[in-house]
């Protein structure tokens, strides 16, 4: 491709013009024609025979000869046929008087004519050859295995053979009788729209006249048969521009019965063929090219690769995609994946790198490595951190992750299946080391689970929006009820109401958005606690974190992260994980490092079985909370199974407090059961941070 | 058939009935066209394919009337070396390679029924030109589907491949219904109501990859025969069903 403003084309016979049409002829006759060239070179031979064309059009008089030779060369090209003949009128008819030496009006017309009329010799030649060869053939045959062959007792009527052209069976009267699916793909009506209407009604009024008066010629035996560009009415309102060739039927006594018309749309030729080209290698939603270009692509690509750097295969799965299409609908889910192939394409832009759709929520990323490329960490990184990006879909702003599979391939003898199922392989294993995370956060999907499901994928946007504060709880001595600490919630200001801290942890649990939520919240409600600690009312911080966060590969580094940016001693802070979720991998790894930081840890959401009590003392927990639900539980009728429970859990010496505590008898009666602290309603709402330390100095 | 096909192709080797086919075929499904022409273009691809695969000696069963682009162009014109057998049953279709072929001795056609595998497999002509201790590019294109289930395709097709030497490939290719509306049950009507002796057999996805045997299918693996690796306009149809009314795929044995 040339440059704007670079040197102009120095070749004086426009050979990039004759390049161009010689592509676009090899592009429309290989869509009809079976020629056995590879694209190259058939827009080869057909460059050689624009230019025979051009020499023959420069003569004076024009030498019809050699472009007839031209017509004779495109037949022996292999089966070209009418309809690539028709094609070749077509593509020429419109090139040729646009190349510089044509500047009569009838040189193309001559150099076109002759050509038809070489082609047309040297097409009945082979046809005769062809037939020649099969009466041989058959005789041949007959011959060789004495084989009698039944004399054919079948004629040949002479029927319109037709490709995807629309064809029309039409009355005298011009009432459409039958119509194939093609026309009314034309006419972009439905068949059931077209019978009774007559072929009149849908031509434009400008043209109708012309139509009309051809057809009656033919119909009283004038004129063999009707061919007219036309314009035709669509259904939507705009003109569809074809050629309309009609002639006309006989009864068996030979008086006319009905027209037989073919239409071919001539506008959308050109654009039709290049979308199915494009679409049979590039995805049509995201104009990726899809996994057989990449496939074809890879294999030289790899065989070309660097030898020093090689090429780098990254195959990428959305988090969460499901999600969105059942919360948002299919339409979201499509718009989302517009949106990551744009963000893909533009993290790769400096790259010489090829991303690709594969199916559904995959793609395909293959980067011919050079000096300068990122490492894999970095490139996995800068696509987390594109795709992170919010963007607006029906209102909602969605932002997805990835799990990634990379391979680097360095050799030339790897084979590009295997580069792609190695990559593959890797991403199973990055989703497989999630799962242990996600499988907790795939509920059933049924109808009422939608609209959590749509607030849930929603949330980035919101957040970005500011419709997030953070909030903060008491927590409650119950010896004297004073505040011992704080502890930092959620809460998320909706137009259609506000959703309190653990329905919105809940939901960004499910889209993994909990993680930069979390983070968000922590490092919010650090700071303000650091503040506090400026005068006498400081109170420890308390967080609780959700199953995805314990298991948090970046937990303890976000923590870290948190502590340096606000000042806010280690010891001064209690991160809780749920106590269903410390078997899972990493979480005890998490909580040892924490707690040797100095950060204090406890396990909420205690049920009391034996499992928490040996959690409690394995992993040196300092605090626990006991889960609400049981809180409740007791108060009712069976306090006698939770009693029986609390002993050997203040035996380990952590400190027990308990949440949800709604009424002074379940204060009192944990109290006495040796816890020391507590949060819930009794101890009055949550508070802005205003509003909480207020309450400290009362 | 292969003369019926031959027509849809734009060739005129055929007579009056194959064309009268042809043109019933082509008003239940006037894309029939692209659809000969996109399975012939697979066939040039997937010889290209083998012969990039090292592969130099080529058995074509039911090769029909071998015209334009066929095995042994697109093959010796890769590789002056490279040899063909091509297999007919239809005599005429024989006659007429004998003709074609007179003048290349590394390319012959074996008069034989595809069911009768030891027939080509052991004719002079094979055993002339084929080693079988080399891979052997195996093509059966357009061939399994007028094979009803109860003459056993599976277990002819292994007959097939057991004698072929480890690399050996396998191209085939099998008109399917799986992607299609009723259209083409009414071609099958149609080509059942012929006096063809030919019934067509359109068999699902699994159906088809069984017939590949213990082969294993290259990338793409078994496709709708315009996606197989498709490389130019050429080698797709404009109807979509088009580019998907045939599978085919290329297997090697490991």
């Amino acid at each position: 491709m040339s440059q704007p403003g670079s040197r102009p084309d120095p070749r004086p016979d426009g050979g990039r013009a004759r390049e161009l049409l010689a592509r676009k002829w090899a592009y429309l006759l290989s869509g009809v024609a079976v020629i056995p060239l590879a694209v190259e070179e058939l827009e080869h031979e057909l460059r050689e025979q624009i230019d025979a064309l051009c020499a023959a059009a420069a003569c004076d008089p024009v030498d019809t000869a050699a472009a007839e030779r031209v017509g004779d060369h495109v037949v022996g090209l292999g089966y070209v046929g009418e309809d690539g003949l028709r094609r070749t009128v077509e593509v020429l008819g419109k090139g040729l008087p646009a190349l510089p030496g044509f500047q009569r009006a009838e040189q193309a017309a001559l150099v076109i004519g002759a050509l038809a009329a070489g082609f047309l010799v040297a097409n009945r030649r082979v046809v005769f050859e062809q037939q020649e060869r099969m009466q041989l053939s058959l005789l041949k045959a007959v011959r060789d295995a004495k084989w009698h062959l039944k004399e054919s007792e079948a004629r040949f009527d002479s029927v319109v053979t037709s490709s995807a052209s629309g064809i029309m069976i039409v009355g005298l009267d011009g009432r459409l009788v039958r119509t194939n699916a093609a026309v009314a793909e034309i006419l972009g009506r439905t068949p059931a729209e077209l019978t009774g209407a007559t072929l009149f009604d849908l031509v434009h009024p400008d043209t109708v006249g012309m139509l009309r008066e051809a057809m009656r010629a033919v119909a009283e035996g004038g004129q063999d048969r009707v061919r007219q560009s036309q314009r035709l009415l669509r259904k939507d309102g705009d003109v569809a521009r074809i050629s309309l060739t009609a002639s006309l039927l006989r009864d068996p006594d030979g008086a006319p019965s009905h027209f037989v018309a073919v239409v071919e749309d001539g506008t959308e030729l050109m654009l039709l063929q290049s979308e199915l080209h494009r679409q049979a290698l590039h995805d049509v939603l995201t104009g990726l090219p899809n996994r057989q270009f990449f496939g074809t692509h890879l294999e030289s690509a790899v065989r070309r690769a660097d030898p020093v750097h090689g090429v780098t295969l990254l195959h990428l799965d959305l988090d969460g995609f499901g999600m969105v299409c059942d919360s948002l609908g299919w339409l979201a889910g499509e718009r989302l994946l517009v949106h990551v192939a744009q963000q893909l394409k533009s993290v790769l832009a400096r790259e010489k790198a090829m991303v690709a759709r594969f199916d559904g929520d995959e793609f395909g990323i293959l980067v011919e490595n050079t000096a300068t490329t990122p490492n894999t960490a970095a490139l996995a990184a800068a696509i987390n951190r594109a795709l992170a990006e919010p963007v607006y879909v029906d209102g909602h702003g969605l932002a997805v992750s990835a799990s990634m599979g990379v391979v680097r391939g360095v050799s030339r003898n790897q084979e590009p299946a295997e580069l792609l199922r190695a990559a593959d392989q890797a991403l199973r294993r990055a989703r497989r080391g999630r799962r242990g995370q996600w499988e907790l956060f795939d509920p059933g999907r049924d109808t009422a689970d939608r609209s959590a499901l749509a607030r849930a994928v929603a949330m980035p946007g919101a957040w970005e929006q500011g419709e997030f504060t953070v909030r903060y709880r008491p927590v409650v001595r119950l010896a004297d009820g004073g505040v011992a600490g704080a502890e930092a919630v959620l809460r998320w200001d909706r137009r259609d109401g506000r959703l309190p801290h653990e329905r919105c942890v809940a939901l960004a649990e499910r889209t993994g958005f909990i993680l930069p939520l979390g983070e968000w919240l922590l490092t919010i409600a650090a700071g303000q606690v650091r503040w506090w600690q400026r005068d006498a009312s400081a109170v420890p911080l308390s967080v609780a974190l959700t199953a995805h966060q314990a298991t948090d590969a970046d937990l303890v580094s976000r923590v870290v992260r948190v502590l340096d940016a606000t000042g806010l001693p280690a010891n001064r802070l209690a991160v809780a994980v749920p106590s269903a979720a410390v078997t899972a991998p990493d979480v005890a790894d998490n909580l040892g490092v924490l707690a040797e930081m100095g950060v204090r840890t406890a396990l909420r959401d205690l049920a009391l079985g034996p499992d928490d009590v040996a959690a409690v003392r394995d992993l040196g927990i300092h605090s626990v909370r006991v889960a609400a639900r049981l809180v409740e539980l007791q108060s009712r009728a069976d306090a006698a199974y939770v009693g029986a429970l609390l002993p050997a859990l203040v035996e380990t010496g952590a400190v027990i407090g308990v949440d949800g505590v709604v009424t002074e008898e379940q204060a009192a009666w944990w109290r006495e059961a040796g816890a020391e602290l507590g949060t819930g309603p009794l101890f009055g709402p949550d508070h802005s941070a205003a509003g909480f330390h207020a309450r400290l100095r009362r | 058939m292969a003369r019926t096909y031959d027509f849809l192709l734009g060739g005129a080797h055929n007579f009056a009935v194959d064309r009268e086919l042809a043109a019933h075929v082509e008003r239940v499904m006037p894309d029939a066209r692209s659809a000969a022409r996109v399975s012939r273009a697979f066939l040039g691809r997937t010889v290209q394919y083998m012969v990039g695969q090292g592969i130099r000696q080529f058995l074509d069963i039911g090769s029909g009337i071998p015209t334009v682009a066929n095995v042994h162009e697109v093959a010796q014109a890769a590789d002056p070396e490279c040899r063909v057998v091509y297999v007919d049953k239809d005599p005429i279709a024989v006659a007429h390679s004998e003709l074609m072929l007179v003048d290349n001795d590394r390319a012959a056609i074996v008069h034989a029924d595809m069911r009768d595998p030891d027939s080509i497999l052991d004719h002079p002509q094979t055993r002339r030109l084929l080693d079988f201790d080399q891979p052997v590019g195996l093509l059966v294109l357009m061939m399994l589907h007028w094979l009803p289930d109860e003459a056993d395709p599976w277990a002819l097709m292994a007959r097939y491949r057991d004698p072929l030497a480890p690399g050996s490939h396998l191209a085939i290719t099998h008109v399917t219904a799986d992607n299609q509306d009723e259209r083409l049950t009414e071609v099958t009507d149609l080509i059942k109501e012929s006096r063809s002796a030919d019934q067509l057999t359109e068999r699902p996805h699994d159906q088809v990859v069984a017939l590949f045997g213990d082969f294993e299918l290259v990338e793409p693996g078994l496709v709708g025969c315009a996606a197989w690796r498709p490389a130019g306009r050429g080698d797709i149809a404009d109807a979509a069903e088009m580019n998907m009314v045939i599978y085919g795929g290329v297997a090697r044995k490991p």
